[in-house]
């Protein structure tokens, strides 16, 4: 059984690493999730002079600066993707493929993602569609699958799905080579759209149209909704209160995922507030005990 | 407190319960659902008395989970006699589940 983390933060923009220092300060033990290179959107930006008391220096050396920061602080970052958190009640399991993590509180500071879904994705969630091959693929034992595959995982999980079901389609959504199973069919065409009755039953292409029983859909970053289970969504955007509390107890978020306007020093100060919150909402769980 | 009940008995196991049915599909190899299962029995701690819960293996009785067009799993049900009062796809937290349930009390 690995420790139990007061508080948990996924994300390594100026939202989770503002977050991971103040919860420090507050000496509580934290673990942040995320990567080294912290948000891709740092390294991106060309300029930056919104941000009070560093000016006029590029995306880069922001990031530079946060990571001299945070190492000051001692905040190391753990460099995995969480997969699906779940709300237990009193902690939380935070499931990184097999591994699992568990924390009182969580902070999530995920930024926001641009792809949006397919038209029917959201209406046949788990009607049909999903998100997990691997998890639902015994379901489909010889009948038609289609998969989406934004990644070069998929392609894994075509292959595991294509030994269960009848048929498997895979339908990629990036260039490359795809080392599929043989009897695992590319389609190059584009899907516009998931349509059905009481389940899925096909999936309109950009040419044509494909006729089946299941749908995955296989992205690098996962919507709040899959990562969080029963987060309540509001406009595209996690709902919080002044808090930044979300409506599961213990679940704080900050920054882009919030909402507009997306802005370092927004995000910054929303993660500022959410680990204080967290803080108390820890110490509240400790005095009840 | 949560009945294991399957392809033979649930008719019997659901139909004829005087209480509502909360019964949770799931199987031995799906994560979420494994994470889930305490929580249900958490639930059926708490409710216990006025709702009754039971649990189907989608692995070991394909005609039930045909049935109800089971298609990921987990999948939480509530029953009353033999009709779905509501579909609950996926994990979620207690606190929702139970709202779900006291809806059909
Ligand atoms: C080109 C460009 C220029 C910009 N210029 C400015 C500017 O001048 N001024 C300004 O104020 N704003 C600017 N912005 C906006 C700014 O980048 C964002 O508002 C800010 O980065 C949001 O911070 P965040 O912490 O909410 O999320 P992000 O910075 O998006 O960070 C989220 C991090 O979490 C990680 N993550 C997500 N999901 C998971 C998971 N499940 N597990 C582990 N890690 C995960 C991501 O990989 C990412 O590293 C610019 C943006 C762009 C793209």
């Amino acid at each position: 059984m690995s420790e139990r983390y007061d508080i948990a933060i996924i994300g390594t923009g100026p939202a989770g690493l503002e977050a991971a220092i103040n919860a420090k300060i507050r000496n509580k033990n934290i673990v942040i999730f995320g990567n080294k290179d912290l948000s891709p959107k740092l390294a991106k930006a060309a300029k930056v002079n919104n941000y009070l008391g560093l000016y006029n220096l590029t995306g880069t050396e922001l990031k530079n600066k946060f990571a001299d920061h945070i190492e000051d602080m001692g905040v190391e970052i753990v460099n995995e993707k969480i997969n699906n958190v779940y709300a237990m009640g009193d902690y939380f399991s935070l499931m990184v493929n097999e591994k699992v993590y568990e924390a009182k509180a969580i902070i999530l500071a995920t930024g926001i993602e641009y792809t949006k879904p397919l038209i029917g994705e959201e209406e046949f969630l788990g009607k049909g569609v999903g998100y997990c091959a691997t998890c639902d693929a015994p379901l489909y034992k010889g009948k038609t699958v289609v998969i989406v595959g934004y990644n070069k995982e998929s392609v894994e999980e075509a292959n595991y799905v294509s030994e269960l079901s009848g048929k498997t389609y895979y339908i990629p959504m990036y260039k490359g080579e795809y080392n599929l199973n043989e009897n695992v069919e590319i389609i190059n065409n584009k899907p516009l759209k998931i349509v059905g009755d009481d389940v899925v039953t096909k999936m309109i292409l950009d040419q044509g149209e494909i006729a089946t029983d299941g749908i995955f859909m296989l992205r690098d970053s996962v919507s709040p909704s899959q990562l969080v289970p029963g987060i309540e969504i509001e406009n595209g955007h996690i709902k919080v209160d002044r808090d930044m509390k979300t409506n599961i107890d213990g679940c704080y978020a900050a920054g882009d995922c919030t909402g507009t306007p997306y802005q370092y020093m927004k995000s910054a100060g929303e993660g500022l507030v959410a680990a204080l919150s967290a803080v108390s909402y820890v110490d509240k769980l400790h005095e009840n005990k | 407190m949560i009945k294991e009940v399957n392809d033979k008995n649930f008719d019997e196991e659901i139909g004829n319960s005087e209480n509502i049915v909360v019964v949770d599909f799931w199987a031995p190899w799906c994560g979420p659902c494994r994470m889930l299962s305490p929580v249900i029995e958490e639930l059926a701690k708490e409710m216990g008395k006025e709702v009754k819960f039971a649990k189907v293996n989608v692995d070991e009785n394909p005609m039930i989970s045909s049935k109800y067009r089971i298609a990921s799993i987990p999948t939480v049900m509530v029953f009353s006699k033999d009709t779905v009062k509501d579909t609950m796809v996926g994990f979620r937290p207690k606190a929702d589940i139970k709202k779900i349930i006291e809806r059909h009390l």
